[in-house]
């Protein structure tokens, strides 16, 4: 790290807090052990360090004057939502502070017209489409956790969800941020118009896990919600035909709101907690979800029918109405939470494969968690090739965390293998950043790097995440014309 | 011995001044460069590019040469880095609806490759039959009609082979449609115009080539009776692969059995039914406005999408500019232009993307062009829009520069080209003007 933490004297904590309460209020700053407990983790609770504080600013010039302080101070600061993150990006750091979001949660603006809200990151991501559904609009990615994560927190880690496959993940909604720098300056990037000139500064930020600076004000984009939508689930008695008739469907020229797949293990789960509607005996299920126009729907459906029908699917349901579609959705969405009660542990992995591997893969992901003695539960957006693999563990038999964990690393590399990514939407953070080279090499890496010293110079905003290992802001090959460093002394020998 | 012949050394094949073809090859540059480099291979780039950034020689990467008037004009680089010999589709899984290009090759040969797997590329920029390269396309993000469903080149690439300007190959993003880990890199590169990296192959994802399209136009005698069918249009439960509004020049010009002083055009793209479902729903908006209303058969909506396509292009004896605004300012601001062009006397012609937030404006290299110049820049801010100036032969009107106010990110903008291209090696002057190579 760019500060040391041995150096500071005993008495930097109250005078910082001192100067924090000067900014905020006594009353937006959590400092007593208890409180910050709460703080300690984010989704992945396997992780857990207590911050110094936690401050929660209510303003866009609050969270300025904290990071300046901070900058000045050498005080690192992790940015913080709704903490449902699931890579541990929003994992405190011991020596610094944590700027929860919490109290920026005003929408801003509501322009129809432009097909744009204005939100605070605090907002509920449910929240947004709330604020447009009267006029007929919606905001489209859906993470499962949506009724709690902010949008904050879904810009950090470009989150995605069931629709992503027709509609993307949330870098295709942000049409402009304004941010706080860890320099202490206030940027806007992009705004209301769907493009904008200059470099694609805005790409960066979506996904940057709280790594370039804190986002204080989002410009969303909304879309008009569709006039038609048509739910149903196929059952399959191999869960490579499943596989198949994915590509069966998008091959037949249709492109559905979002496909996935859930195989017996999950079925089970789910069929025993919220006792859904599936078959129990079913070797996997495929839902899938069309929507637009009503006559384009009306066109894909017979098509869409065609290709599970080819592929060897044993049931096909229609969804009769909104409330039986809700129920097809509930059973998918209860996955994580239904595990809880056919395992006492599981861990959850996000990589992605190209499509047409899937049937190879989940193979593959069969014949490791055997190899391991583990149980393996999928549950996955089979249309964008994410999968989600619930390695199930118990806590209490020594070793098995450790083969829970090995494994998962193992089925990261399989999906690397065959051309995919470690993570499709829970981001790298702090939890997958050792298997990042998996993915990238040296220089690859060190491209990244080049991005986050355009932005955050001195390392201060959520250092340890993303990056395996801590680098400086300069790097070899990288040097103005004549040989001399293209940074200033300062700037070397800084870590993050 | 000269940088130009060093260069010369490490490519496959080079032109120079005393080249049969050099005075042809040239053509395309405001000011030729003393050497042209046709590498092979990425790592012939490296080698280039390597050279360059260590001894201080500018090199100017380019495609078709079709858009090389985008941007700031670059001061005279040493060499031009023809991405031609770089033409091969490197990959393409139609399962995966994915494929991946090397950057010399032309879109339209791209399109057709993966077209006859029954897929498609859905880009249509200016100058598609007339060489416009997948490397150029990454390059300006200059994308044509169909961006209104399907997004620019920024939504639709997923990763790329590039090579940094101290050499580096670098393969950024991945060749999965979902892909979170680390920085999304490949799409800072799309519309960086070469300044940050030389891309070398991208991969895209593609989309299934519909079966049926319907092209319908709308004619309009009267401007907020337009303006209320663009609306409606944005508002109806249809969804248009296109959505274009036109001016009275434009609408003359182009679509002359409308006899109307502006309108709108739609396209429907899909299987039959939806199609023909969507152009009865934009028959009825029509109604709504009393406009006229027809149909154009498959040739003829063929001609009319070239046009359409070409329109920034079409006059190369003038310069175009480009807005990107707010939806509903997009297409409020064309009876503001139309306004000023009557009292100022400005041929203004002016095509409306609304779901993009693009207004293209063409006028002709008049001695009072500035004039209009600035009149466009002022409505662009006024409406917390962009704006960038493309001039098509010689240069933009004095007082008139290439892009329009970066805002409070220019600092940043600014950081990235000097930390990806601290020697200056990749012509970052496109970006930030001739100013900006003073700075430096």
């Amino acid at each position: 790290m760019s500060y040391q933490a041995g150096t500071r004297s005993r008495s930097w904590k109250p005078r910082f807090a001192s100067e924090l309460a000067d900014i905020l209020g006594e009353d937006a700053i959590i400092s007593a052990d208890d409180e910050l407990l709460a703080y300690e983790s984010d989704g992945l609770s396997g992780y857990r360090v207590k911050p110094v504080f936690v401050v929660l600013p209510s303003s866009a010039g609050q969270v300025r004057d904290v990071v300046r302080l901070c900058r000045r101070e050498k005080v690192p600061f992790v940015p913080r939502g709704a903490g449902t993150g699931l890579s541990g990006g929003a994992l405190p750091n011991e020596e610094g502070i944590v700027v929860s979001l919490s109290r920026m949660n005003r929408i801003l603006d509501v322009d129809v017209a432009n097909r744009v809200v204005v939100a605070e990151p605090g907002v509920v991501n449910v929240s947004v489409t709330e604020a447009v559904s009267a006029s007929g609009f919606y905001y489209a990615p859906d993470p499962s956790s949506q009724i709690v994560c902010t949008i904050g927190g879904n810009v950090a880690e470009n989150s995605g969800g069931v629709h992503c496959l027709k509609y993307g993940v949330t870098a295709n909604h942000v049409l402009g941020v304004e941010m706080v720098l860890p320099d202490g300056e206030t940027v806007t990037i992009g705004g209301r118009a769907p493009e904008s000139a200059g470099y694609d500064l805005l790409s960066l930020v979506v996904g940057s896990e709280g790594l370039l600076g804190i986002v204080t004000k989002v410009f969303l984009r909304i879309i008009r919600k569709p006039s038609a939508v048509s739910t149903l689930f196929a059952s399959f008695e191999r869960i490579e035909d499943a596989g198949a008739a994915v590509s069966g469907i998008i091959s037949s020229g249709v492109i559905p709101a979002g496909m996935e797949i859930m195989d017996n293990l999950s079925i089970r789960a789910v069929e025993s907690t919220v006792g859904a509607v599936y078959p129990r005996d079913a070797a996997a299920i495929l839902l899938v979800e069309l929507d637009g126009p009503s006559a384009e729907v009306e066109a894909e459906l017979p098509r869409v029918n065609e290709a599970l029908g080819e592929n060897r699917a044993v049931e096909i349901r229609l969804a009769a109405d909104e409330a039986e579609r809700q129920l097809f959705w509930k059973g998918r969405k209860s996955a994580f939470a239904a595990m809880g009660k056919i395992s006492p542990g599981y861990y959850v992995q996000d990589g992605v494969i190209p499509r047409s591997c899937l049937a190879e893969v989940l193979g593959e992901i069969g014949r490791l968690g055997k190899r391991h003695g583990l149980r393996v539960a999928n549950v996955f957006h089979a249309g964008d090739g994410n999968l989600h693999p619930l390695v199930l563990y118990d806590p209490g038999t020594e070793g098995e965390a450790e083969a829970a964990e090995e494994l998962s690393a193992e089925i990261l590399r399989a999906c690397v293998d065959a051309g995919g990514s470690i993570t499709g939407e829970h981001g790298v953070g702090f939890d997958k950043k050792k298997f990042l080279p998996l993915q990238f090499g040296e220089m690859e890496i060190d491209t990244m790097n080049l991005v986050r010293c355009v932005f955050d110079e001195e390392g201060l905003c959520n250092p340890g995440k993303v990056f395996p290992t801590p680098r400086t802001c300069v790097e070899p090959g990288m040097r103005k014309r004549g040989g001399g460093s293209a940074f200033s002394e300062k700037e070397t020998g800084v870590l993050f | 011995m000269n940088h130009a012949r060093e260069l010369s050394r490490m490519v496959s094949r080079f032109a120079d001044p005393g080249s049969e073809d050099w005075a042809r090859e040239t053509a395309a540059f405001p000011l030729p460069p003393e050497i042209i480099l046709y590498p092979e291979t990425a790592e012939e780039i490296s080698d280039v590019l390597r050279f360059a950034s260590g001894n201080g020689v500018r090199v100017l990467p380019f495609g078709g040469g079709t858009k090389l008037s985008l941007g700031c004009p670059p001061a005279p680089p040493v060499a031009a880095l023809s991405l031609a010999r770089l033409d091969r589709v490197v990959f393409h899984e139609p399962s995966d609806m994915v494929a991946a290009v090397e950057c010399g090759a032309r879109v339209r040969g791209f399109q057709d490759a993966v077209g006859a797997h029954g897929q498609m590329f859905p880009v249509d920029p200016p100058r598609l039959d007339s060489g416009a390269t997948v490397g150029g396309l990454v390059s300006t993000n200059l994308c044509g009609p169909m961006s209104t469903r399907y997004g620019t080149c920024r939504e639709l690439i997923l990763g790329a082979r590039a090579v940094r300007a101290d050499g580096e190959i670098v393969s950024v993003g991945g060749r999965v449609v979902k892909n979170v880990a680390g920085y999304d890199i490949a799409k800072l590169l799309v519309g960086s115009l070469g300044t940050l990296c030389v891309v070398a192959e991208a991969t895209f994802r593609l989309y299934p080539r519909p079966r049926s399209s319907k092209t319908v136009l709308l004619g309009f005698s009267d401007a907020a009776r337009c303006r209320g069918a663009a609306v409606a249009a944005l508002d109806a439960e249809i969804v248009p692969s296109c959505l274009e509004v036109l001016d009275e020049r434009l609408c003359a010009e182009l679509l002359p059995e409308l006899r109307a002083s502006s309108a709108v055009l739609l396209r429907f793209d899909g299987f039959e039914r939806a199609t023909a479902e969507q152009a009865a729903a934009a028959k009825e908006i029509a109604a709504g406005e009393s406009a006229v209303f027809i149909e154009a058969d498959d040739g003829r909506a063929a001609e009319i999408w070239e046009r359409i396509r070409e329109f920034p292009f079409d006059d190369g004896a003038g310069f175009f500019c480009r807005m990107t605004l707010p939806i509903r300012d997009s297409i409020e601001v064309m009876e503001d232009i139309a306004r000023e062009g009557a009292v100022s006397g400005a041929r203004f012609r002016c095509l409306s993307r609304p779901a993009r937030g693009v207004v293209l404006v063409s006028f002709g290299g008049r001695e009072d062009a500035a004039e209009g110049a600035r009149f466009l820049e002022d409505l662009a801010r006024s409406r917390s829009g962009g704006i960038m100036f493309c001039a098509l032969s010689s240069k933009l009107p004095a007082g008139v520069r290439a892009w329009g106010d970066f805002g409070s990110a220019l600092p940043l903008m600014k950081n990235m080209r000097n930390r990806f291209d601290p020697s200056g090696a990749l012509c970052g002057e496109k970006m930030f003007g001739g100013e900006d190579a003073r700075e430096r």
